[in-house]
């Protein structure tokens, strides 16, 4: 991951310069000193816990050493790889999603010009985010119902395209569940994510902007040659961030599921906590740690291959 | 850059060495718990509680084998159904102290993270003296060796000939041995549900008598479905029952629709001669499905079962949307009757006897009060903490009531003064006071719900409602105990898959989507027929 | 206002979109507050409350059980903020510094611990013998650290003139003096909207609190209300008949705080910076 611009040719410095330029940068290592420590004492010391993912323990007798017998048993799971599977369509779908909806409206809302406007409809966008997902499940199951009390049917038949008998089950259905949960993924979060991508809008230089009205540039390209430049590679590196707990869905996931469409909506996170609820035994802190274990290398791995992805497009630099 | 590696890498040598101290730590925990744990292993066979403070405590004095040293402190780790620090959870305990003697230091984590914390604890240090545990977590950790077993010294307590007093406390009791061993105390019934209709549908359908078995069942829930139960001049408006799925997530599963599951058990139990089977694959099972989706497609059920929360339930319940409602006994029906009210509806309510195909509802397997197998002095744990809080005296006023002046008064005064229920009592009556949550809200009890205890207490007149006494005398004389499942490895490594299996094809069953005879072929294919054979062998190899 | 005839269409268009918008948006909220304004408990949407009342709210906030954690709230939030934006915006200029010795280790050093954790049983032991749990550092430090907005600063420190930091070394500026006197006021944007991503996780926090903190006296406000939104569906809530309002004005009143900051933000976000001004 050598991604300094200038890397290669500085890699056969001598000792003497070497030290020349650590000494140069003492004021810098010293700033990066609270990071360090927060990130050892925090992050790295219960990082011990990994080798738990190859013991069997259970928080009362010592851990036992079984090597990667909990990974087979995980992978040994009869439903495992369709959890896996759904959790990964899931996962990405909902990001590409929410983040292209949420680049969208930012786009546009920084067309508004009436900032008063432009201001409350930011406000509410943005409250949704605020919403505990239980809450939000509640809703929405009233919503999307199939009954008189589900607006949505209800305008559906309205309009004639249901029949009055013919309503569609949203939540309770394996063909609608996936649809019904990218909708209400996005009414939740497009909002909250624009507050980043707004942010970095209002870094753009507004000469810039001047300068090519002055050339004569339209609304369409200012937005296509100024605007979207700029929020490329901010788009890039929270999609790339994201890649990284792709993995831990759950609590979206889990509140809007039921029996019937488990086929299609059950994610690793939840699969796994079925078969923990049902096994009528003490967690095994071993077994859940062998499963973060496998979600991390995943996370791991689709990070790397955008990220090397990302130095190409991005003329040699990662994310980070 | 050779110097910057070297630089990082001692500091990661650092932070390594830190975390083999954390480490040191842990394995210091795991010697610390491990030796309860051979102290156990080497009473069981002995068969005495006496033997069990452990060994290295040189410095406490041995207590007699017959008379049990009184604690001075006991820790206890309790979840939210002991009142909280919010609800005088202090003055409840300094009153425990004053009429005990003892100390209590109190852990109580929050209610949703509440076996989170208990699993930290116990992997961590400390361990408290007394925990409470849902029956899941009881049994597990009594295999694991972490509770102490208590056998022995109910079997000669006090307690125990108070439990034999009151009828059917002692199967309560009994629902907790395992093997015939006993590593908690239950303080109460489990409690269960019952199903409520509202008088006032019964009256708009022209229902004189209640039903008593399937078939008056569900001719009421037809009236219910397809004439004027609300009396708003519609038809056909109002569906007959609702639930929160069409299958409960935790043991006894059925009890939210019990009419229509009747005997059908979708898990493990035991048959007749005491072998292991498996509910779902009985001919009750698919008869009992058959119910379900004749009822579903004749739209007795709420068609948004399968995603209802049981707010939304009571919500529907309480805008009269429909008019049969299977939920707690006791407090609820008092809850129910006043939110009916609130919205201006006929708020009273027929607790069904259970109808005949039904025979028994079931009553939940209650928390167990456990003491560690770290707590130096269990026998006097038990006698001056466990015992004490049935001792059907003062203590158990205490675990019942609460403290004067916080939970309960006799004063003089009027309570929501100002408001449409203000209410006044004399100099002298008993009644329970605002809770500090809610204070819109009155206490029901403290810890021991008194429609539920397991020891007879000479109860202050008008401690509970008649609505609430009503349906818990109707649910505890109909009530049978639920079944508690052993865990075995081949439990953990198949029932998520299976239980995810059978809830499928029960709702798709329900909802029309599949046929019988689909379900069970799915069934057959998917592995479920398998995996229920491993499990149920592996329960039967016991 | 009276820009280029050209886009009148344009501009009517998209305001009526962002209505429209803004109207699907807020239809699902619309239902919970007008439940907590409606004395009747009901099922379904309605326009207006049935039976209009204040009990709800007056039940939240009369609740003597909730002005500590909300003094406690603001206090970790304000520290705890302030805490999370020192450690990202140092940590974020110090991963601009392209030539610095060891910088891709250190990147890589932050970046596996985004992905990588110990599990919850470890995380506790280390808290737990920190002295950690059960204090209100635990949920002030524990999660200041956020890598995730530690690379978002650092890709907006990325978009600030290379040239404004040559200048300021020639000026004889020390590392810090530079981070001070340039880059934090160069990114209003940015330590306003991380900073309210902070603000934010803070304020909502209830995670931390309820795996370290056993003490119910160090809870937060969220953790309050939360019981407030939760236990109602306990078998062992007590079920009062303005449950339901109370649960949903509630749920307003935790969205509050944050439509009364946002506005006070937002002015570092609508609108663009001139970046000539400071340049040179």
């Amino acid at each position: 991951m050598k991604k300094t611009k200038t890397a290669v040719p500085k890699q056969k410095i001598s000792g003497a310069k070497l030290r020349a330029k650590i000494y140069k940068y003492r004021g810098f290592y010293l700033m990066f000193l609270p990071v360090l420590i927060f990130a050892i004492i925090f992050s790295y010391l219960p990082m011990f816990g990994i080798f738990l993912g190859f013991t069997n323990y259970n928080g009362i007798k010592d851990p036992t050493f079984v090597g990667f017998k909990n990974f087979e048993r995980m992978f040994k799971m009869a439903n495992f790889w369709s959890a896996f599977t759904n959790t990964i369509v899931i996962s990405l779908v909902k990001l590409i999603l929410t983040t292209l909806f949420a680049v969208i409206v930012s786009l546009f809302l920084n067309e508004i010009v009436n900032l008063h406007f432009k201001k409350v409809v930011q406000t509410i966008i943005y409250l949704p985010h605020f919403m505990s997902w239980v809450v939000t499940a509640s809703i929405f199951s009233l919503i999307l119902a199939p009954t008189n009390h589900g607006l949505v049917n209800t305008f559906l038949v309205s309009i004639g395209v249901l029949e009055p008998n013919g309503m569609i089950y949203f939540l309770g259905s394996d063909k609608w569940w996936r649809f019904a949960y990218y909708i209400i993924n996005i009414w939740k979060e497009t909002g909250w994510q624009t507050v980043i991508f707004m942010a970095t809008l209002a870094g753009i230089n507004t000469e810039l902007y001047e300068a090519a009205s002055i050339d004569g540039a339209g609304r369409w390209n200012k937005m296509r040659f100024i605007t979207f430049p700029a929020l490329a590679n901010t788009i890039l590196t929270v999609f790339i961030l994201n890649l990284a707990k792709v993995m831990n869905l759950f609590e979206s996931a889990f509140v809007l599921q039921n029996d019937a469409v488990l086929g299609t909506a059950n994610v690793l996170e939840t699969y796994i906590y079925y078969q923990t609820f049902n096994s009528g035994a003490i967690p095994n802190y071993g077994y859940t740690t062998a499963i973060g274990l496998f979600k991390s290398l995943v996370g791991c791995v689709l990070v790397l291959v955008c990220n090397q992805w990302s130095k190409k497009v991005r003329e040699g630099r990662g994310i980070v | 850059m050779k110097k910057a590696s070297k630089f990082v890498a001692s500091l990661l040598a650092g932070s390594m060495v830190m975390s083999m101290a954390a480490c040191g730590n842990d394995a210091g925990n795991q010697n610390e718990s491990s030796t309860p744990q051979s102290n156990v292993e080497s009473t069981t066979p002995a068969a005495g509680g006496e033997e069990s403070t452990p060994a290295s405590d040189s410095t406490e004095p041995e207590a007699p084998a017959n008379e049990v040293a009184k604690p001075d402190k006991i820790k206890v780790m309790i979840d939210g159904t002991v009142p909280t620090q919010e609800n005088y959870g202090d003055d409840f305990w300094k009153k425990y102290t004053e009429l005990t003697g003892i100390e209590v230091e109190v852990i109580q984590p929050d209610h949703d993270a509440y076996y989170d914390v208990v699993g930290q604890t116990f992997a961590g240090r400390d361990w408290p003296d007394v925990i409470i545990l849902s029956s899941t977590y009881y049994t597990g950790y009594a295999s694991e060796g972490a509770l102490w077993d208590m056998t022995d010294a109910y079997a000669s307590s006090d307690l125990k000939t108070r439990h034999d007093a009151k009828a059917g406390s002692d199967t309560v009791v009994d629902s907790l041995r395992i093997n015939g061993s006993l590593y908690g105390m239950p303080a109460t019934h489990g409690n269960g549900c019952v199903t409520y209709v509202k008088q006032a549908w019964l009256d708009n359908c022209g229902i004189t008598s209640v039903p008593t078995n399937y078939e008056e069942y569900v001719a009421m829930l037809d009236a219910f479905t397809n004439g004027d139960p609300d009396g708003d001049g519609v038809n056909g408006n109002t569906f007959a029952v609702a639930a929160a799925g069409f299958i409960g997530n935790e043991a006894p599963y059925t009890n939210y629709l019990a009419e229509f599951y009747q005997d059908a058990y979708p898990s493990f139990m035991q048959d007749a001669s005491g072998n292991w089977i498996d509910g779902f694959e009985t001919d009750a099972m698919k008869a009992a499905m058959g119910r379900l989706a004749d009822a579903y497609a004749k739209g007795y059920i709420d068609p948004t079962t399968l995603t209802n929360g049981t707010g939304d339930c009571r919500n529907k319940f309480y805008s009269d949307e429909f008019g049969v409602f299977t939920y707690w006994a006791g407090t609820w029906a008092n809850n129910l009757k006043t939110n009916l009210e609130a919205n201006e509806l006929s708020g009273e309510l027929v607790a069904l006897p259970p109808i005949a195909e039904v025979g028994a509802y079931v009553d939940r397997i209650t928390p167990a009060w456990c003491i560690t197998s770290t707590c130096e002095n269990p026998e006097g744990v038990f006698k001056y903490f466990i015992e004490a809080m049935q001792d059907g005296g003062d203590v158990q006023f205490l675990f019942t009531y609460g403290v004067e002046g916080k939970h309960w008064s006799r004063a003089a005064e009027t309570l929501w003064a100002d408001t449409e229920k203000a209410k006044t009592y004399e100099e002298g009556q008993f009644h329970f006071l605002p809770n500090a949550e809610k204070p819109e809200t009155a206490y029901t009890k403290a810890h021991i719900d008194p429609m539920l205890a397991l020891v007879d207490l000479e109860a202050p007149e008008n401690s509970v409602t008649e609505t609430a006494l009503a349906a818990q005398e109707l649910f505890n004389a109909n009530c049978k105990p639920a079944f508690i499942v052993p865990s075995t490895d081949e439990m953990s490594m198949y029932n998520g898959d299976l239980t995810t299996l059978k809830n499928e094809l029960i709702a798709k069953v329900t909802m029309g989507e599949m046929t019988i005879e689909d379900a069970y072929a799915k069934y057959e294919a998917d592995g479920g027929a398998e995996w229920s054979k491993t499990i149920v062998d592996s329960l039967n190899a016991q | 206002m009276k820009t280029k005839k050209k886009f009148p269409v344009f501009r009517i268009v998209n305001g009526l979109v962002f209505i429209l918008l803004a109207l699907i948006i807020i239809i699902p909220m619309w239902k919970i507050l007008v439940d907590s304004f409606d004395l009747k408990t009901a099922y379904g949407m309605k326009m207006w409350p049935e039976k209009f009342g204040l009990a709800g709210y007056v039940s939240v906030f009369r609740n003597p059980t909730l002005s500590r954690p909300l003094v406690i709230s603001f206090i970790t939030t304000i520290l705890g903020t302030l805490l999370a934006l020192t450690l990202s915006t140092l940590g974020a200029y110090v991963l601009i510094q392209w030539e610095m010795p060891g910088r891709t280790f250190f990147a890589n050093f932050l970046l596996f611990t985004m992905i990588f954790n110990g599990g919850m049983i470890p995380t506790y032991l280390v808290l737990s013998s920190l002295k950690l749990t059960n204090t209100l550092l635990v949920v002030i430090l524990f999660p200041a650290l956020n890598v995730y907005n530690l690379v978002l600063m650092r890709n907006f420190f990325e978009g600030i003139p290379q040239s404004l930091f040559e200048s300021a070394t020639l000026d004889g500026c020390s590392p810090m003096q530079t981070f001070i006197r340039i880059v934090l006021p160069m990114s209003k944007a940015a330590l306003a909207s991380i900073g309210l991503m902070y603000a934010v996780t803070y304020w909502n926090d209830y995670t931390h609190y309820k795996l370290y903190i056993t003490d119910s006296k160090w809870y937060n406000f969220q953790m309050k209300l939360r019981s407030v939104i939760m236990g109602s569906d306990l078998p062992q809530s007590t079920g009062g008949a303005t449950e339901n309002t109370v649960k949903n004005a509630a749920i307003i009143v935790v969205i509050i705080p944050f439509m009364i900051l946002y506005p006070f933000l937002q002015k570092y976000f609508v609108k663009g910076v001139n970046i000539g001004a400071v340049k040179e």
